[in-house]
């Protein structure tokens, strides 16, 4: 690993071809209330953004 | 943001947005209230759905380099949003990414350096292309 955690190598962004992994996820939002994100998608698509940072 | 300024364009879609961060709740709480944000942020401190949708960590270079901090520099100038102070893993890249109710992923943006983000107009076009096929 190099500085401030960057990768030492090139590393290459490698998204699923389906989400069953990210379905089981469950996060809690800014009040502590936990989501599984499966159930994001159960009737209509959704869309997903992972923030860089939340500067 | 660029995405929550579209939210008008993104709820007629019926698609759920879904803004997933890579530091606390109380992080999250923080960043909603900065700007103005009325959706639910999620917080994933330990990076777990970053993994699981593929994200990189950026090289130095992809964090850093002349190319990157240029695009970037543009970029908070056409969004007049500064950049604020960087929380949780400075090198943890973000995307995008659309998901069917079957599960399948329909679409992705998974970034590849720093300032390689989805535009909104990309994500919304993804969605009538790949979305509303359901």
């Amino acid at each position: 690993m190099g500085i401030i955690g960057t990768a030492s190598e090139r590393q290459h962004a490698n998204p699923p071809s389906l989400a069953d992994e990210l379905a089981e996820i469950e996060l809690p939002d800014q009040d502590g209330t936990h989501h599984r994100l499966g159930d994001y998608w159960k009737e209509t698509p959704a869309v997903l953004v992972w923030l860089r940072h939340y500067g | 943001m660029q995405l929550y300024r579209e939210r008008d364009a993104l709820e007629e879609t019926g698609a759920p947005l879904v803004l997933i961060g890579q530091a606390t709740p109380r992080h999250a709480a923080h960043f909603r209230r900065r700007l103005e944000i009325d959706l639910p942020v999620l917080a994933d401190e330990k990076r777990v759905s970053y993994k699981a949708a593929g994200a990189k960590v950026a090289t130095l270079d992809e964090l850093l380099g002349p190319k990157v901090v240029a695009k970037g520099l543009v970029g908070a100038l056409r969004s007049r949003q500064p950049q604020g102070r960087t929380i949780g893993h400075p090198a943890q890249l973000g995307g995008a990414m659309i998901v069917r109710p079957d599960g399948s992923v329909a679409w992705s943006h998974m970034s590849e350096d720093a300032s390689d983000n989805a535009s909104p107009a990309e994500i919304l076009a993804a969605l009538e292309a790949h979305g509303a096929d359901v």
